[in-house]
């Protein structure tokens, strides 16, 4: 056994230059799948944090009703109650807030715009004092002042939707809206703060006033559109809506109902998962790359060691000695291929977790589904920095069977008469 | 006791079939000295091959010791190989990233030998063939005479029963082809191991002390000499 692995070990030694190639292409092909798993795994942690941070929260209750309509809007599925279900849950731990949403006609006006002009937009109303109990929008604040409670004619709006009407702190919209029961009712209210969410989805619609002001105005007498939640790190979502639930259903709350942030954002987990797919097919590209140029040098390797080959098995080396000594040899070149890419792999990672990659020139004008707006950060996975590893060696390894299959069926006499 | 019987081996080539041994019978004695020599085609790697078992006859029977070689299966003659025989090659075959006493150590290591054992082994056999002190080079640091020398103490080492050894000299000059005759004849006669040799060296001729000729795969003499 201890000559076969120094046999292997000096023969991987015996060409230089083609076993640096061979592990140059591995170590490359490595460094690219952990380049990309840092990258999309980062990006999917984040985009879950700004989700639930500044669109969905941990947890939403909402009236049974709302969820199948709520593309419509439905302000007549509000809850009725909203501060016993507010006390009820503090009662129990957990923070919450209520929110009321409404869709509104945005008139613009020349005075402050330039010229006349009105848009479609999606109103929030909040409770200024408990929202960032559960969001985050504080952070986010980069011109003017957060909402006061109560304020009746304040408006928050996010710096893209801002940016691209033309908006600044101090100029003064009308939302025209229709509240609970149809009738038409308008709101003059003036922006007193710009927020920069780094949501890309709420910062290109973000519009925010005080949920009483909100509520008056749409009839919805102290009632809301849905409360949110928000849980500790770390807690288990699934088993925090359940105790949700049945902590509703113990108060006669039950024509309420809570969902989770995953089910919430079923649609951006769908596209995630399918984008974690890419993956996949990066880790098969390597095994491409791996399985080529290991191949090709163990062939050669093979071809140029017919002789030699033949001696040892008229000498009387079986096979499989020949054969693993074959294998160690090729994952010698996987192991340099494999320290090399994690190496190149932990530097570039470095830069990528914590510089990042800015896509805010792709982010701002298109909407590719995570919810980062514009730095890119990688991150560190132990276990990716493992598997690779291990597979760059496997790999390496596997792949070599082949070429050794064949040299070792030819016949000792033909081995030895190679040339 | 080495018994060839009616051994015939057949190479086909496309559509045409190369007749490489006709129905040879010999019969080689321990500690014998033995040159088969002949024509290039005459069939004496062949024969050699068929005795070395790393070839399969088409017709006949070889037996070593009693023991029949062509009933063996491919696992058997590696074993029978292993235990029983040493090779010497014309281009001598050592193992280039291997050092000298690296290339001689091996054949021990896959029979297992202790790594104590080994090393006395090894230097004793290499001090023996004239290799003392170079212990460490690589082949690419010997002349082709001390190459060879390494390719004799391989085939040495296990104190195998024959040693088969296909045109051992004629790579080298004839001076250094002397030597290692020379060598290997006192190795024939130290340690009563038996030599076959394929050549077509009349220097090597001259050597054996039994001189088998060969043509177009037949035997067409075989005599006692006093080499």
């Amino acid at each position: 056994m201890k000559f076969i692995f120094t046999l292997a070990m000096k023969n991987l030694a015996r060409y230089k230059r083609r076993t640096a190639i061979t592990a140059i292409a591995i170590a490359f092909g490595l460094m690219m799948y952990l380049i990309v798993d840092s990258m999309l795994l980062g990006i999917e942690q984040e985009s879950m944090r700004n989700l639930i941070w500044y669109e969905t929260s941990s947890v939403r209750i909402h009236q049974k009703g709302y969820w199948p309509d709520r593309l419509l809007f439905p302000l007549e599925e509000g809850i009725e109650n909203p501060d016993k279900v507010i006390d009820l849950l503090k009662k129990e731990g957990w923070t919450a807030t209520e929110r009321t949403l409404f869709k509104a006609d945005m008139i613009l006006y020349s005075d402050d715009f330039g010229e006349d002009g009105s848009l479609s937009a999606m109103v929030t109303g909040i409770d200024p004092e408990m929202d960032n109990e559960v969001f985050h929008f504080e952070d986010t604040l980069v011109e003017g002042r957060m909402l006061e409670k109560g304020e009746s004619n304040g408006m928050i709006m996010g710096s893209w939707l801002a940016a691209d009407i033309g908006a600044k702190v101090g100029y003064w919209v009308t939302l025209v809206t229709r509240g609970n029961g149809g009738f038409f009712e308008a709101i003059d209210a003036q922006i007193v703060g710009i927020v920069n969410c780094p949501n890309p989805n709420v910062n290109r619609t973000l519009i925010m006033m005080d949920k009483d002001t909100a509520g008056m105005v749409l009839g919805m007498d102290g009632a809301v559109t849905e409360i949110d939640i928000a849980l500790p790190n770390r807690s288990d979502v699934d088993v925090e809506v359940m105790r949700i639930q049945a902590s509703l259903d113990a108060h006669g709350l039950n024509d309420l109902e809570a969902r989770s942030w995953r089910e919430l954002a079923k649609d951006y987990l769908a596209i995630a998962e399918a984008k974690r797919g890419g993956t996949g097919v990066i880790l098969f590209l390597v095994f491409i790359i791996a399985a080529v140029g290991i191949s090709n040098t163990m062939l050669m390797a093979m071809y140029e060691r017919t002789r030699e080959l033949g001696m040892m098995r008229a000498l009387g080396m079986k096979d499989n000695d020949i054969r693993l000594s074959f294998i160690i040899e090729a994952g010698g070149i996987g192991l340099l291929g494999s320290v090399v890419g994690i190496a190149l792999g932990a530097l570039a990672n470095i830069y990528i977790a914590n510089v990042g990659i800015d896509f805010g020139f792709l982010m701002r004008d298109m909407d590719i589904g995570y919810r980062i707006q514009s730095i890119m950060r990688g991150t560190w996975n132990l276990r990716s920095f493992i598997i690779t590893f291990v597979s760059g060696i496997t790999l390496s390894m596997i792949v070599s069977v082949i070429p050794i299959r064949r040299s070792l069926k030819m016949d000792i006499p033909s081995c030895l008469r190679h040339q | 006791m080495i018994k060839i019987e009616n051994v015939s081996r057949n190479y086909k080539t496309g559509e045409t079939v190369v007749k490489a041994l006709k129905k040879v019978s010999l019969e080689i004695a321990d500690g014998d000295f033995l040159s088969i020599a002949g024509p290039s085609g005459s069939g004496k790697t062949t024969l050699l091959n068929l005795i070395g078992c790393i070839d399969a006859l088409d017709e006949g029977e070889i037996s070593i010791n009693g023991e029949k070689v062509t009933t063996m299966g491919k696992k058997g003659m590696t074993e029978f190989r292993r235990n029983n025989l040493g090779f010497i090659f014309q281009t001598y075959n050592l193992i280039p990233v291997l050092s000298a006493y690296e290339n001689v150590a091996f054949v021990l290591s896959i029979l297992n030998v202790s790594e104590e054992e080994t090393k006395k082994r090894t230097m004793a056999i290499l001090k023996e063939v004239g290799l003392e002190g170079m212990e460490n080079r690589r082949p690419g640091k010997l002349s082709g005479g001390q190459q060879q020398r390494v390719a004799i103490a391989r085939a040495l080492i296990k104190n195998p029963q024959i040693v088969l050894a296909d045109e051992p000299t004629a790579n080298l000059d004839s001076k250094t082809g002397e030597e290692i005759l020379r060598l290997m004849k006192t190795m024939n006669e130290k340690y009563k191991t038996t030599f076959i040799f394929s050549t077509h060296d009349q220097m090597v001729m001259d050597y054996a002390s039994r001189l088998v000729l060969l043509h177009d795969g037949t035997i067409i003499s075989d005599e006692r000499r006093n080499g």
